[in-house]
């Protein structure tokens, strides 16, 4: 595996996205944060702006209105970037999935390589999730 | 003044605008009034009675439309929601800006929602729904018919 | 030719080398205060790392040149500065007139590359964190002169730092008159503030305007940033313990004693950063131009009248 990936998969700085959401997968995420479910001894810190980020925490089913922002925040981000859905709007639009304001899943919008379910997950599944992401990184390349 | 001192004033004051009263329990009360005197009422309630207006709220109920206007008096731990309701034809009532500002976006969006015209508005633009929904489609409604073909509707599995 | 030797391995090595242990230390510290586990000891060298293999980024209306030259210039400042304490540590021969000068005026340089950076970024965030750290400079620059005046008053008005050590040597630290302890006191929240560490962190509020200044670094310029905010970490103790210490000694026992100059002072400025919120700018401002001018004015009356 290339040293840049290596080096990347010890120090993942991550950033919060939600486009849309109703807040708990977001209250989950910052859980993993503190000291009971510590990620920083991963390396992961919580990234500003998204122009520091390597991994994109995104929750919340995508309205029309979030789209477009989302499609440009994920161009910002410099790559290698990794984008993980979760939570199940953010799988598959959970119970939103007939719903005027939300068309399309987050996976036809930008590509996503971790899908974390749950309503909300709890962290330590969020904390699992990370992990498998690291081991497919690491798998594939 | 106390909850039924509250409640006959309302009575007697408007007398043949009132349609009917629903007291249903001794902190929400329901009273059905005419279209047309809701200016009348709401100006009475807000600044005679010296209510807070909560928030608006409009239903399709499919023969005709309601909106619901809720005030609260804390003091008295009492919510009246004043309903009125408008025939599917004529879809326009009369705006409450000129009473408060309060009710600036409420409006709006049940504008954009489910097409209640409101007469008097100073600016009635988008508020929730993105630039690329066509006009005239109010989503809230009983009929409303997916109009995007690009939407995916189903789990994929 | 001692020059160079001196530029690339003290300068730079060296520094980089214990300015990213003192980073780490740092983040240990805070994590234990705050009852987790922390990040493991290489941590800082796999950020910068990780930072030279992502792409970099050029915002489109920024100025492109001073956007990628910002962070090299106030590398090379502090390079500049190390060398010269270094030097001055060791070999005492070879310091000139008014050397004293230069380094503190060298040590504003990372502060306006940080400004210059914020605002060759067209973003308004950013703008608003680069003045946030103009403000803050004009703030403390004044109190920590003052408080700097007060050892060159003390070993008989001479500029030159290898005056300041041969006076410390023979007639015991500057930190032990009571104006010593004073202008220390001063030059320790003079340097809280250089190195935007909380509570005078609001240039580079990391939640309030996303990251501040340097919202639109991504790869090996933010790397460059952040290696010069690591090795600042360790020149400005070192700075401080040169003239109100005593500098350095590698013989015997000063080993030790020097190393528990520094590693105090590292863990005097995570506590404080530790128990402390962000302030405002005008707080900020206030606090310098205020307490901290008026004990800065004690210590040099004090030192005026020899204590």
């Amino acid at each position: 595996m290339s040293f840049k990936l290596k080096a990347l998969l010890r120090s993942p700085w991550v950033f919060h996205l939600s486009t849309g959401s109703c807040n708990n997968c977001d209250i989950e995420v910052l859980d993993c944060l503190t000291p009971r479910f510590d990620i920083e001894r991963f390396g992961m810190l919580l990234a500003g702006s998204i122009k520091h980020a390597d991994v994109l925490l995104v929750t919340g089913s995508c309205n029309r209105k979030s789209v477009e922002r989302m499609k440009r925040l994920y161009e910002q981000a410099p790559r290698p970037c990794l984008v993980v859905a979760i939570g199940e709007c953010a799988l598959s639009r959970g119970m939103f999935m007939h719903s005027y304001n939300c068309p399309v899943p987050l996976d036809k919008i930008i590509p996503v390589d971790v899908y974390i379910p749950g309503c909300p997950p709890k962290p330590e599944a969020i904390i699992a999730g990370v992990v498998k992401l690291i081991e497919k990184v690491k798998s594939k390349k | 003044m106390t909850r039924e001192e509250v409640l006959k004033n309302l009575k007697n004051r408007f007398k043949d605008d009132i349609i009917e009263v629903f007291d249903k329990s001794s902190n929400r009360v329901y009273i059905d009034i005419k279209p047309g005197s809701l200016v009348s009422v709401a100006t009475y309630v807000f600044n005679d009675l010296e209510a807070r207006f909560n928030i608006a709220t409009g239903v399709d109920v499919r023969y005709h439309m309601e909106i619901l206007y809720h005030f609260t008096f804390e003091d008295l731990n009492l919510l009246i929601s004043f309903r009125v309701k408008l025939p599917k034809d004529k879809l326009e009532i009369e705006s409450l800006t000129s009473v408060f500002e309060g009710a600036d976006w409420i409006e709006r969006e049940m504008h954009e929602l489910l097409g209640i015209d409101f007469k008097g508005h100073p600016d009635l633009r988008r508020l929730l729904l993105s630039e690329e929904w066509p006009e005239g489609v109010y989503p809230l409604r009983c009929d409303y018919k997916e109009w995007d073909e690009k939407a995916i509707r189903d789990r994929g599995v | 030719m001692i020059y160079v030797f001196y530029f690339f391995f003290f300068g730079f090595l060296l520094t980089a080398v214990i300015g990213l242990l003192a980073s780490w230390i740092d983040r240990k510290v805070t994590a234990r205060v705050q009852y987790r586990v922390g990040p493991p000891v290489l941590q800082p060298v796999i950020d910068i790392i990780k930072l030279l293999g992502k792409e970099t980024l050029v915002p489109a209306g920024a100025s492109k040149t001073t956007f990628l030259a910002a962070p090299l210039f106030g590398l090379a400042s502090v390079m500049m500065v190390s060398t010269l304490l270094w030097m001055n540590n060791i070999m005492t021969g070879h310091s000139f007139i008014g050397d004293l000068i230069v380094v503190i005026y060298l040590l504003t340089i990372p502060s306006i590359s940080i400004i210059m950076g914020g605002f060759a970024s067209a973003n308004p965030l950013a703008s608003v964190g680069a003045s946030r750290e103009m403000k803050l400079v004009l703030g403390y620059e004044l109190p920590f002169v003052l408080a700097v005046l007060v050892p060159v008053i003390k070993s008989g008005y001479s500029l030159r730092i290898s005056n300041i050590l041969g006076f410390q040597a023979l007639n015991g630290v500057v930190v032990g008159s009571l104006s010593g302890v004073l202008a220390l006191v001063v030059t320790i929240m003079c340097v809280q503030a250089k190195l935007a560490l909380v509570p005078f962190d609001m240039p580079e509020a990391e939640t309030e305007i996303s990251g501040g200044a340097l919202i639109e670094y991504s790869g090996s310029a933010l790397a460059v940033y952040r290696l010069m905010k690591n090795m600042l970490l360790f020149v400005l103790p070192f700075f401080l313990i040169i003239i109100f210490m005593g500098g350095l000694r590698f013989d015997g026992i000063h080993l030790l004693y020097g190393a528990l100059k520094y590693i105090g002072l590292v863990a005097l400025i995570t506590v404080i950063r530790n128990t402390n919120p962000r302030v405002r700018i005008d707080q900020a401002v206030k606090f310098f131009w205020g307490p901290m001018t008026a004990i800065a004015v004690i210590a040099v009356v004090l030192a005026l009248m020899g204590k």
